[in-house]
């Protein structure tokens, strides 16, 4: 099945630091790839580089990069998601809303100028994008600015905002961390529809390890700056090639049945530090001097991908 | 229901907002409703409940950044409710948040060393010079680099102004802590550090926190105490470990079920509530959960729910449950 959104050896670097170091993922028709990773690891940049959202001084790279087959410029991506075929909800949503602004306004220019409504036309369907993300009094949050409404509302009124255009691809920066777990499931399902409804496909950004098992096919786990492990999300819970995905993903379970919070020793690098060949060795329970020296290979098995010298399989197949 | 020894004490508690609903038209919007409940030395209330409901608004009605329409906030014994001026300045250092958004914690134009120095400057009248080896520790504690400290928030993804934000609220040694969403923006593992440090910081220096969240895998681990709000109301409040283990009140049930877990073979119960959420605004004085609830009666449309003391502690506002 040939992807939706492909990218291979995406780079950033700001101001000299090397934000992203090559990432490769691809999101397929009909899917939800879930993005997953320590905080800091470069989820948010690698959305903002698809869409051209950058800080000005950032400078990227990369190899190949198609969005529905065909080239497109990460740089000159704007024109993709401002033109309606990508979809973004953006990881803070208060402060991606205009202060100013009230949001029904900005729910009816984002309409006009995408879908080419009338005033009124815009106001109606505006009126129903906020029924579909569960938002109760849309005529009072129509009218209202973004400081009168809750962090979970204004998230809402975000999702609204990025399904006005009927995008073919939706990335979704911690679309329902703001939510009640009664509300984030009626809006994953509600994006779950929109998906299948259009052929679209989805980019879901999230720590929560409950939503990916619940509405991702496939995860993508990153670590400093890279994706370290791909797979199906089966296969990712089930053992993750990757020590750290595969960690990543015990601490959640754990947590889950009742047990203590558990942390993965040792510090989370920041870009600019030194790092081994593989970033994670010095916090890794399998390390060996191999993978202080050489570049850990990507491996693939059973519907997973990982770069790692010693990922927990027994029957590994090298690229 | 509250003593003398409360670090922190909510009678009534209510935040009414007027809201234009047309050129002449107003309604009110009940974002609190009569909250009362309170946090002994030491505890962590944990505060769930649906989105819109009147956390946040709790949470700005107790650290006096808004005004309450009734009721009263004691703060360590003293009522802090109508208190103004350099008298609010000082129990300011007693009392900190740390924001939903991490972001709305730090100045984009300060760096990160001040944002954390600042309360030491304002509510203890330290120098500058004498802030900046607590503030390097604090930032080692909550998992930072002293490097750090020359940053600006935008140069912060949103985990580490997180991180930011804890270590601001906790350099002045406050007896209260509002965390208002404090790890949702947190991987796995740092969200764990956060937790463990929380509570480590609880056991050393006797914190109480006012724990608002939506991950109720969270909360089942760091609270001791419980309190679900629906519509400004709380509907059920109680130990932490009895709510767990057998929530009474509809909402309650609906919220436990709808939570999804770390593993794709488990299916979420997506049924829970029927229909649409009733209007904030001007509501009728029966269940806020009517319309909604599964098991409604007709007589819930109009007949006000009190919480009721089901068993020691547990509280419920339905009168099915009781
Ligand atoms: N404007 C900026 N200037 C310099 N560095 C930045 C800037 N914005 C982000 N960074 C750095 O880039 C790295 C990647 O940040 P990013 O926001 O993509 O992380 P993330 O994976 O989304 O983390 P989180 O889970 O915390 O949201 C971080 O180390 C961050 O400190
Ligand atoms: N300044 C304001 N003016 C008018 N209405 C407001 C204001 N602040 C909050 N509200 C309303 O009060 C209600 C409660 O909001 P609040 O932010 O307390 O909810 P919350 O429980 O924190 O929700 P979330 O879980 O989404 O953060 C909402 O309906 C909101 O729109
Ligand atoms: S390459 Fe080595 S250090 Fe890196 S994750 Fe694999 S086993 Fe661990
Ligand atoms: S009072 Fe009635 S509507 Fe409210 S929760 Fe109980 S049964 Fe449901
Ligand atoms: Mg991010
Ligand atoms: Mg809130």
């Amino acid at each position: 099945m040939s992807a939706l959104l492909e990218l291979h050896g995406l780079e950033v670097e700001i101001e000299g630091l090397p934000i992203l170091r090559g990432v490769d993922l691809e999101v397929r028709p009909g899917e939800i790839l879930g993005v997953v990773g320590e905080t800091g690891a470069g989820k948010s940049m690698t959305a903002r580089s698809i869409l051209d959202l950058l800080p000005a001084k950032a400078r990227l790279s990369f190899d190949t990069c198609t969005f529905g087959g065909e080239d497109f410029i990460p740089a000159r991506a704007r024109q993709l998601a401002r033109g309606h075929r990508i979809g973004f909800v953006p990881q803070r949503p208060r402060g991606s809303l205009n202060p100013v602004f009230r949001v029904g306004k900005q729910i009816v220019d984002t309409l006009r100028r995408l879908r080419g409504m009338t005033r009124k036309e815009a106001k109606d369907e505006a009126l129903s994008l906020l029924r579909s993300v569960r938002i109760t009094d849309p005529e009072r949050v129509y009218r209202s600015y973004p400081h009168e409404l809750s962090g979970g509302m204004c998230q809402r009124v975000c999702i609204a905002i990025a399904l006005a255009g009927e995008p073919e691809l939706i990335i979704a920066d911690e679309p329902t961390t703001g939510l009640d777990v009664t509300i984030q499931a009626e809006i994953l399902k509600l994006l779950g529809e929109v998906i299948a409804e259009h052929n679209a496909a989805g980019m879901l950004i999230t720590h929560d390890l409950g939503v990916v098992a619940d509405v991702c096919d496939r995860v993508a786990v990153m670590y400093a700056g890279r994706v370290i492990n791909l797979g199906t999300t089966v296969e990712i819970y089930r053992e993750a090639l990757h020590p750290y995905a595969n960690q990543l993903v015990s601490i959640a379970s754990s947590l889950d049945s009742g047990g203590t919070p558990q942390e993965i020793p040792g510090r989370v690098p920041n870009p600019g530090d030194d790092l081994a060949a593989c970033a994670f060795a010095p916090r890794c329970f399998r390390a060996e001097d191999d993978c202080f020296q050489e570049e850990p290979p990507l491996v693939h098995i059973e519907g997973q991908m990982a770069f790692c010298h010693h990922p927990l399989t027994s029957e590994v197949v090298s690229a | 229901m509250t003593g003398p020894t409360d670090t922190l004490a909510l009678r009534d508690l209510t935040k009414i907002f007027r809201i234009k609903t047309g050129t002449f038209r107003h309604a009110d919007l009940r974002a609190v409703d009569d909250v009362s409940v309170s946090i002994t030395p030491g505890r962590t209330l944990a505060v769930v409940g649906e989105s819109g409901s009147g956390k946040t608004t709790l949470a700005r009605l107790i650290l006096r950044l808004i005004d309450p329409t009734q009721g009263s906030i004691r703060l360590e014994g003293t009522d802090i409710t109508q208190m103004k001026g350099a008298a609010l300045e000082d129990m300011r250092g007693r009392m900190q948040i740390v924001f939903q958004d991490p972001y709305d914690s730090l100045s984009p134009w300060q760096t990160v060393g001040r944002t954390v120095a600042e309360p030491l400057l304002l509510h203890e009248n330290m120098s500058r010079q004498d802030a900046t080896g607590p503030v390097a520790a604090m930032l080692e504690r909550v998992g930072l680099s002293p490097e750090h400290a020359r940053r600006y928030p935008h140069e912060l993804s949103g985990g580490q102004a997180q991180r930011v934000g804890i270590a601001r609220a906790m350099i002045t040694n406050p007896a209260l802590v509002v965390l208002d969403e404090p790890t949702s923006s947190l991987d796995m593992s740092v969200q764990s550090q956060i937790l463990l440090l929380l509570q480590s910081l609880q056991e050393e220096r006797n914190i109480s926190y006012l724990f608002i969240s939506h991950d109720l895998t969270v909360v089942r681990y760091i609270a001791h105490d419980l309190a679900v709000m629906y519509l400004g109301k709380v509907v059920e409040s109680g130990p932490a470990a009895e709510v767990f283990a057998s929530p009474r009140h509809p909402y309650t049930e609906a919220l436990l079920k709808a939570a999804p877990r770390p593993d794709p073979h488990y299916k979420t119960d997506h049924v829970h509530l029927l229909g649409e959420q009733p209007s904030a605004l001007d509501r009728a004085p029966g269940c806020p959960l009517f319309g909604r609830c599964p098991i409604a009666e007709d007589v819930c449309a109009d007949m006000p729910q009190e919480l009721v003391e089901i068993e020691a502690g547990h509280r419920v506002a339905c009168w099915k449950r009781t």
